[in-house]
């Protein structure tokens, strides 16, 4: 018998200029105490899904069709008040962004028993304890203070976990969780994924997981369902969706998953130290204060021609400044930048600017890296401007050639950034990184913000320009699935230094820092043969990255190592070579104190 | 999502939906638009002109119909004063029909220098931020903490009573707000992606700054344009009423408020009465279409 079924739902949003239907006769199933995952592209109707299970959609939208049975009643056929009360009661949720979810003006434990008594009958006294209850069993260390919390005062992973333990106080028999992790940093997101799941073991709850991840995916979920276009178009166990995709969709989706194999890149030998920096030092200055933010703290970087080499870090490592500092768009505080054997660290801005027709860069954000205001063909101009004084006709040859170098239509050229696609923006974006045939390339987390199919296609394109155009790239990304994919080495930070470097194989492999063991352990990698829910995960790092004001005087990780003693607390540590080859910034690992682990 | 009927994109700022005090302020301000230009020559008598008949009154509802009869066959001895005549023998209804030349005129001047003036300002003002910039703030504060009437009555009286001078000063009591406007959106226009990537490219900073950020920062100056032709509008006449403004016999609706004004205690209403609805539509539709244009632009963002 199974918990609820969908029969041929519809949701229809009808504007004055427009009729559409995200969900377009959607049909699946839900048994009891089962972990359904829900994928699609942003736009497919997933969160129009979760929330029309509940008999819910936001305005102008309508449930215009079709059945919800739950627990053997049409939920879209009952009353307002018959609704409210399944709602929260039997089927709990979760939504996107935890803040904005918590009431900014009740104490966190205030709104659990709001949301517990309002489905139960219980005193207030009753509704305190299960609050605490609930708190401690989503993991939140010390919640009978937690509860007197206001939304601001907890971080960001902290708040996702009050909203399932309220999702949770009525033990409801189904969980709706829309991406709950979108925006939360790898080792935070695995804490949370591995909490909802346990908790989820003892209220017994089945789970829709909402998510564009296939690695959430990969490890979480028993069966997997595929939306595309407002329709179900493929519903399959996890296993079988991963090894044998049925819809074209689905293994556009996986095809990376499929191509990359367990092979690493080939390692490039040529031209090494083609840019590297010594030293590199980038200190903010806070405002009326002495103190200074420490964003990046002496790193020594090396990336040799044609190579890519990924930078990798929770967010606040300082990854994004160092690809700041190495185009100069921030002057560095100290430190040298060698690029072609000449230190660009101190030129005037008249010299570096002939400089960067050779070295560029690729940000996070292709909605907002590229002038509004400007057509495609004068964003690609732009650059030839500057650095190629040419006419008119070959600037547009240029870029139209351009355009066909990235995989786009050259018809584009006479288009506004206004209406095109996250990834035909970023696309744009890397033809005018490249227009001029740089020998250098920053690329800036430049997938972070495109749908899994489109990062697919993104970064196979940037495997391909790598290899024909010879370019190095420096790959800032927090996706170790995409560094694996695209780089030959790798460095590792964590609160402006790097802890480890080597060639990825060595550091996927067979890490040695404690940190760069806990990023691999919590990055999900999309394989449901090594599911973390069926494997026990070793020691993971406890709590999150310290604020970069009061670095601590020791190790920097001492506050979150799982091995930490006295003398790593006292000591700052260095970055030292191993025999391999590869760079550790650990006593302990040196004096081979931490035996390795596997992943 | 498929099935969905595009819209196209680039529309939102200039059709939409029925917006009815967008169109009304559209309206409103192409009628005033239009006197401007053709005013002084389509009403029946010449506005600097006097007629002999003296505080004539308007004719009541029941004479239009005859009046207008008349007046296209051509039977009437004098074409009709339709807003009746003040009390030097001026035609109201050719005047409040020819003072639009006057007021927007100088409205517009004031504007554009203002808007010139202020977003250039504003531009440096955001761009670069040190002891100068802040300063040239603080001074704008204190310009904006006196009441406009009051500041632009004191630049005319101090600079002297030409159209030139009411152009600077109803200019430089506009000037603070441009400033402030494009400022602030400068400030966040200038930490965009597109501006750091023009940066990366190998852009001079005075590239960056006119050529990315300034474009990226005007539509709210724009906008705000609406709103302050509007007001200065009723600023010119303000000035006019007080004496501080145009010089009779020019047709200008402060001018002839104040000149009715002394005849109101007689009874004859209109000559202050219609030149003052006149202004109050004007204002009234630009303002509309101000705030009419700043909605859509915040839903257009």
């Amino acid at each position: 018998m199974s918990l609820l079924q969908v029969r041929n739902l519809q949701v229809t949003y009808r504007s004055e200029t427009a009729v559409s239907r995200p969900v377009d006769g959607v049909n699946f199933t839900i048994n009891p105490r089962e972990v359904v995952g829900l994928v699609g592209d942003a736009g497919s109707g997933k969160s129009t899904t979760a929330l029309a299970l509940l008999g819910l959609a936001r305005n102008p939208g309508k449930i215009t069709g079709g059945e919800v049975i739950f627990d053997g009643r049409d939920l879209l056929k009952l009353s307002e008040d018959q609704a409210r009360a399944i709602r929260g009661r039997d089927i709990g949720i979760i939504v996107q962004n935890p803040r904005s979810a918590l009431n900014p003006m009740l104490r966190v434990g205030k709104q659990i028993r709001l949301a517990y008594r309002a489905h139960n009958d219980a005193t207030e006294a009753h509704a305190r304890k299960q609050a605490v209850e609930m708190l401690r069993m989503v993991g939140i260390n010390d919640p009978e203070r937690r509860v007197e919390a206001f939304a601001h005062e907890l971080s960001g992973g902290m708040a996702q976990r009050a909203l399932i333990a309220m999702a949770l106080s009525s033990k409801p028999k189904l969980l709706i969780a829309d991406e709950p992790t979108s925006g939360l940093d790898v080792t935070i997101q695995a804490q949370f994924l591995d909490q909802m799941w346990t908790t989820v073991q003892d209220t017994g709850s089945a789970i829709l997981l909402v998510t564009q991840e296939l690695g959430v995916i990969a490890n979480y979920c028993d069966r997997v369902l595929v939306l595309h276009d407002g329709r179900i178009v493929e519903d399959a166990p996890v296993r079988e969706f991963f090894a044998n995709p049925q819809h074209p969709y689905s293994q556009d989706v996986l095809r990376l998953f499929h191509e990359r194999g367990g092979d690493f890149p080939a390692q490039t030998t040529a031209g090494k130290g083609f840019l590297r920096t010594e030293a590199l030092t980038k200190h903010f200055p806070l405002r009326n204060s002495t103190k200074v933010v420490q964003a990046v703290d002496k790193v020594s970087l090396s990336i040799g021609r044609a190579e890519a080499v990924g930078l990798v870090g929770e967010s606040g490592s300082g990854k994004t400044t160092v690809g700041r500092c190495l185009m100069r768009l921030v002057d560095v505080t100290s430190g040298k930048i060698i690029f072609d054997g000449t230190d660009i660290a101190g030129l005037s801005p008249a010299e570096m600017r002939k400089v960067r027709a050779r070295m560029q860069i690729v940000f996070q954000d292709p909605y907002d890296s590229l002038n509004p205001r400007w057509s495609i063909a004068d964003i690609l101009g732009e650059p030839l401007r500057i650095h190629a004084p040419g006419d008119a006709k070959t600037h547009r040859d240029k870029a139209a050639s351009a355009l066909k170098l990235v995989d786009l239509d050259p018809a584009l050229l006479d288009r506004k950034p206004r209406g095109l696609g996250a990834s035909t923006l970023q696309r744009v974006n890397i033809a005018r990184a490249l227009i001029l045939d740089p020998q250098f390339v920053v690329l800036d987390e430049p997938t972070s913000v495109l749908a899994p199919r489109a990062r697919n296609g993104l970064v196979a394109l940037l495997a391909r320009l790598q290899a024909e155009l010879g370019i190095s790239f420096l790959f800032i990304s927090h996706d170790l699935t995409t560094v694996r994919y695209l780089c030959q080495r790798v460095a590792v930070m964590y609160l402006g230094q790097i802890v480890e470097e080597g060639t990825v194989e060595q550091v996927f492999s067979t890490p040695m820092h404690p940190y760069s063991r806990a990023l691999l352990l919590a990055h999900l990698f999309p394989d449901p043969t090594k599911r973390r829910v069926d494997y026990p995960v070793p020691a993971a790092l406890q709590g999150e990255i310290p604020s970069p004001i009061d670095v601590p005087k020791g190790c920097y990780l001492a506050s979150r190592c799982p091995h930490v003693t006295d003398a790593c607390r006292a000591a700052p540590q260095s970055l030292q070579p191993l025999a391999d080859g590869r760079q550790v910034r650990c006593m302990r690992v040196l004096n081979h104190e931490i035996p390795p682990d596997s992943v | 999502m498929a099935r969905i009927e595009q819209v196209e994109p680039g529309m939102t700022l200039i059709v939409r939906k029925r917006d009815w005090l967008f169109i009304i302020g559209v309206s409103i301000v192409s009628v005033v638009c239009l006197l401007a230009l053709i005013g002084p020559y389509i009403g029946p008598y010449d506005p600097t002109l006097t007629t002999p008949r003296v505080a004539y009154p308007p004719p009541s509802l029941t004479e239009i119909p005859g009046q207008l009869i008349g007046w296209i066959s051509g039977t009437l001895e004098y074409p009709p004063h339709w807003m009746g005549t003040d009390a030097s023998g001026y035609d109201i209804f050719s005047r409040v029909i020819a003072a639009p030349r006057t007021d927007l005129a100088i409205a517009l001047a004031a504007n554009a220098l203002s808007l010139v003036l202020g977003v250039f300002l504003g531009l440096v003002a955001g761009y670069y931020r040190n002891w100068a910039t802040e300063l040239m703030m603080r001074v704008s504060d204190v310009m904006q903490s006196f009441p406009v009437f009051i500041s632009a009555m004191v630049l005319v009286a101090l600079a002297g009573r030409s159209t030139t001078n009411i152009v600077i000063a109803l200019a430089f009591v506009y000037v603070p707000i441009y400033i402030r406007l494009t400022r602030a959106e400068v400030l966040s226009q200038k930490s965009r992606g597109f501006v750091e990537a023009a940066r990366a490219l190998g852009n001079c900073e005075l590239n960056i700054a006119l050529r990315h950020v300034l474009p990226n920062s005007m539509t709210p100056a724009l906008i705000q344009s609406s709103v302050t032709i509007g007001f200065a509008i009723l600023l010119t006449a303000g000035l006019s009423f007080v004496g501080a403004g145009v010089r009779p016999p020019t047709p200008e609706w402060g001018l002839m408020i104040s000149t009715g004004a002394n005849q109101i205690i007689l009874g004859e209403w209109w000559p202050s009465v219609f030149p003052g609805i006149a202004i109050s539509l004007t204002v009234f539709g630009f303002a509309v279409l101000g705030n009419a244009l700043e909605r859509r632009y915040e839903e257009g963002q």
